[in-house]
């Protein structure tokens, strides 16, 4: 082997950015094509620096743009082996077309997140604008709340992604700066069990065997185009949510750790919960116990699969609750928000319809503090309190100037 | 480093196996299939290929069939490049970790794209390939418009060119701008070898792109491909029409080495006016009306002079 | 190939050229490859044709410009000798007629319903150089 590993103290103390670099590393990657674009950049800079102190072994392309980044890592990923990057934002949005490229074609890519707003007007900060663009991309995505998960998730990525029955290329999302260069206590892995967790890259439809030539990325016109996306839908809606909850469950075994495919936080009872993603998962957690002292029974409903949505099981998470919100860290321009929707669309044909109303919070970096989702807890409260809706459905908190409240 | 396969004269080159195949969507008498013949069957090594999007590449992978022979990949339309420097990071990659299935061999990464393609939408991909070293070749199919999309301009289109996008019509003689020229830009990357070839000549193409595949780097090699569709002429025709144009020093053959070593590599018995070249494409036959002759004088004045840089270059050796 | 189901062929519309392993493909001749029925080679544009090359092996010198300057592969050479036209592949261009430099040329345009004995005894004769 011509590389070092490395020792890790049992905790080590890491932003987001760095956790999943070392990921990266520990996961043995082939090639990595990366374009660097805040707040993303120290994940491939951590990169750059492992290679460059002899860490990895593997081929390192900093390609000219996002979009060549992604370009490359389906040529890599088509070749035949193990491959990620990482980006945000407008990046992001660069690669678009790339992204539904690698997925139509089955490659398993990681790509690592760092969610940041879209311009205009131009944003380094951390909202889900970015996520919200790929929503349709085909891509399994995994949504981390602080630096251990997007440490871990890494590790759930490559095995989910490459497994033969799935091969769906995969991306984990975290808040950036508020996750990404926020440091934290990371349990680590030793480099043996990490890769170990992992595995061999085992090849599929590979071009760089010469013996069985292959042809990736046909085109397919009105007598087969339907087919071929309905079978990439039905692998999406069949194959992966139990792929992942077994990555899951071996990675408890391995770490103590749990991951589960809807992150539900003192639901047994709640009469009211506050559903989110990302680092306000956590945010959401600690005002819920600050909540049930005050006599409200409150809970939080985590989202960590974003792709495929766990439809049934966000349905069975939400069952008897009273009043719940939708937040979205995204502006959905014209409309309720994304997570608003799919959560009504998930109770819509359910017995008990609990009261919905979605919240837009946190663009552009903006915080959502305790007392947002306190003021948030009272107001579900209320609503349960008075069998009905008593606000708007869509409403923006922490935005200066008159109240927005919409629908 | 694998030898090249000895390619004395064209009966030697018949006995070449094609790694390309018939019965395929392109026009009867397409250049393209022409030049990628020739351009794979200049070597016995295995070949990891890239197309993007345009004729070649939507006329060989229609589902359920590919005419290709050895590992292809389509991606987009910026790409292809890309897409084989990607590739080629992954041979890299396995090869020093150990993992190639089978590691005796030497395959050639070569991609290609249309002039859209490449002097348009994926120039800035194809410049971070060259920029990069990639031990690649990235092949131009010039056909001088957006021929999949039917004919619109791009940046190789040259003046007076009638294109869908800049068509000639009572108050114009169509295309305004001529070529950049790609071979220069690419050449001044720093690249080991850029070369312009054209498909009747194929000992000429054979040889450059026998050299572009030994030499360690990335490669460049722009293609003329007269297009029976879009230049408008006989399906017949194409291998005259490509005579003409290599003949009129229109598509002058030449190559560069290390961008400082020009070299002339096809100087025509006859040279032919270039008014004989554009009289027999009707994408010029408006130019031949009294308004526009002026320009036909222009044009020949043009590949004078392009000609005459190329001969000095070559005589001041840089 | 069928027009078959979403859930009967392999993933990401990839395609394979060849049934099981191939070798050395550079080193083997198309009529010994095994072929999948993706290949293109396996499908026929025979019907695009309005007009068809005859091939008069009598004038023919090997030159093997009608092979290389073909560009659906549709000439057949072996051991450095011209065989015959892939019928199967040729879409009926002409330029093998154009680039053939026998005088007269070895290779002529007929109707796409001419037999090949009829067209044989149509054959011209050299042309006179004026």
């Amino acid at each position: 082997m011509a590389f070092d590993k490395m020792e890790l103290k049992d905790i080590e103390v890491w932003d987001g950015n760095f956790a999943a670099a070392q990921a990266l590393r520990q996961s043995q990657i082939d090639v990595v094509a990366a374009y660097p674009i805040t707040p993303s950049t120290p994940i491939v800079e951590g990169y750059a620096k492992f290679l460059a102190d002899g860490y990895i072994e593997g081929e390192f392309v900093m390609v000219e743009s996002e979009h060549a980044a992604m370009s490359g890592c389906v040529g890599a990923s088509a070749a035949g082996g193990r491959v990620a990057t990482a980006t945000s934002s407008q990046g992001f949005a660069l690669m678009i077309e790339v992204l539904y490229q690698a997925s139509g074609m089955r490659l398993p890519i990681i790509l690592n997140v760092v969610n940041r707003a879209l311009a205009a007007p131009l944003n380094v900060n951390g909202d889900h604008a970015d996520m919200y663009l790929g929503r349709d991309s085909g891509w399994i995505q995994l949504g981390a709340y602080c630096p251990q998960d997007a440490y871990d998730l890494n590790f759930i990525a490559f095995k989910v992604a490459e497994d033969h029955d799935v091969r769906l290329p995969c991306m984990v999302h975290q808040d950036g700066f508020m996750t990404s260069h926020t440091a934290q206590g990371v349990h680590t892995l030793t480099d043996d069990v990490a890769y170990s967790f992992v595995g061999d890259f085992k090849p599929m439809n590979d071009m760089l065997d010469f013996e069985h030539p292959v042809t990736h990325g046909v085109q397919t016109e009105e007598d087969w185009h339907f087919e071929h996306k309905a079978r990439q839908h039905n692998d999406l809606m069949t194959k992966v949510l139990p792929k992942i909850q077994a990555a899951f469950d071996s990675f408890e075994k391995l770490s103590g750790r749990k991951y589960n495919l809807v992150e539900s936080y003192d639901m047994a009872d709640a009469d009211v919960c506050v559903v989110c993603m990302g680092s306000s998962v956590e945010t959401a957690r600690e005002v819920a116990t600050e909540m049930r002292a005050k006599g409200i029974k409150a809970g939080v409903v985590g989202i960590r699969v974003i792709r495929p949505f766990p439809f049934m099981e966000i349905a069975e998470a939400l069952k008897g609750v009273k009043a719940i919100a939708a937040l979205d860290r995204s502006s959905p321009n014209g409309a309720p928000g994304m997570l608003f929707n799919e959560i009504a669309g998930a109770l819509y044909n359910t017995a008990d319809r609990a009261m919905l109303c979605g919240y837009i919070y946190g663009l552009g970096g903006r915080d959502l503090t305790k007392k947002h989702l306190a003021n948030l807890y009272t107001e579900l409260q209320a609503n349960v309190d008075a069998g009905k809706i008593t606000t708007q459905l869509q409403q923006f908190i922490g935005v200066r100037g008159p109240k927005l409240a919409f629908l | 480093m694998s030898e090249m396969k000895k390619v004395k004269n064209l009966k030697e080159f018949s006995t070449s196996a094609d790694r390309f195949e018939g019965a395929n969507l392109l026009c009867p008498g397409c250049a393209h299939s022409i030049i990628v013949r020739e351009v794979l069957n200049a070597t016995n090594d295995d070949l990891i290929l890239s197309a993007s999007t345009g004729c070649l590449e939507v006329c060989t992978a229609v589902y359920p069939y590919t005419s290709w022979d050895a590992s292809w990949i389509h991606v987009g339309f910026e790409n292809g490049s890309t897409a084989v420097a990607g590739a080629e990071s992954m041979y890299k990659a396995l090869k020093t970790k150990g993992r190639l299935k089978q590691p005796d061999r030497n395959p050639k990464f070569v991609s290609f794209a249309g002039d859209g393609a490449s002097y348009d939408i994926g120039f800035q991909w194809i410049s971070g390939c060259m920029e990069r070293g990639h031990n690649m070749m990235h092949v131009v199919l010039d056909n001088e418009v957006y021929a999949n999309t039917g004919g619109q301009r791009s940046s190789s289109t040259p003046i007076g060119s009638s294109a869908t996008t800049s068509p000639a019509g009572r108050k114009s003689y169509g295309e305004k701008k001529n070529k950049k020229d790609i071979v220069a830009i690419m050449a001044a990357h720093q690249i080991p070898y850029a070369a312009q070839v054209a498909p009747n000549k194929w000992k000429d193409m054979v040889k450059k792109i026998q050299y572009g595949m030994q030499v360690e780097g990335p490669v460049f090699i722009n293609a003329v491909s007269p297009c029976t569709t879009e230049w408008k002429f006989d399906p017949k025709d194409t291998m005259h029409i490509t005579d003409l144009a290599t003949d009129s020093l229109v598509f002058p053959l030449y190559e560069i080495i290390d961008n400082h070593e020009l070299n002339i590599t096809y100087r025509p018995k006859n040279v032919v006016p270039v008014e004989e070249y554009l009289a027999a494409q009707g994408r010029f036959k408006h130019l031949f009306k009294d308004e526009y002759k002026y320009l036909i004088k222009e044009w020949q004045e043009r590949v004078d002079a392009k000609w005459d840089m190329l001969q000095r270059r070559e005589e001041a050796r840089v | 190939m069928a027009n078959i189901g979403w859930d009967e062929f392999e993933i990401g519309a990839m395609l394979r050229t060849f049934d099981g392993k191939i070798d050395d493909i550079a080193g083997t001749l198309q009529e010994d490859r095994a072929y999948s029925p993706n290949s293109s080679f396996v499908a026929s544009v025979a019907d695009w044709r309005i007009k068809k090359p005859v091939f008069n092996k009598d004038f023919c010198i090997d030159c093997q410009f009608c092979w290389v300057y073909c560009p659906d592969l549709s000439i057949i050479a072996r051991d450095k000798k011209m065989i015959g036209v892939d019928m199967d592949h040729c879409k009926g261009c002409g330029i093998c007629v154009e680039v053939c430099p026998t005088n007269p040329k070895s290779l002529l345009m007929f109707n796409e319903h001419t037999d090949e004995e009829t067209a044989l005894a149509q054959w011209p004769t050299k042309e006179e150089k004026e």
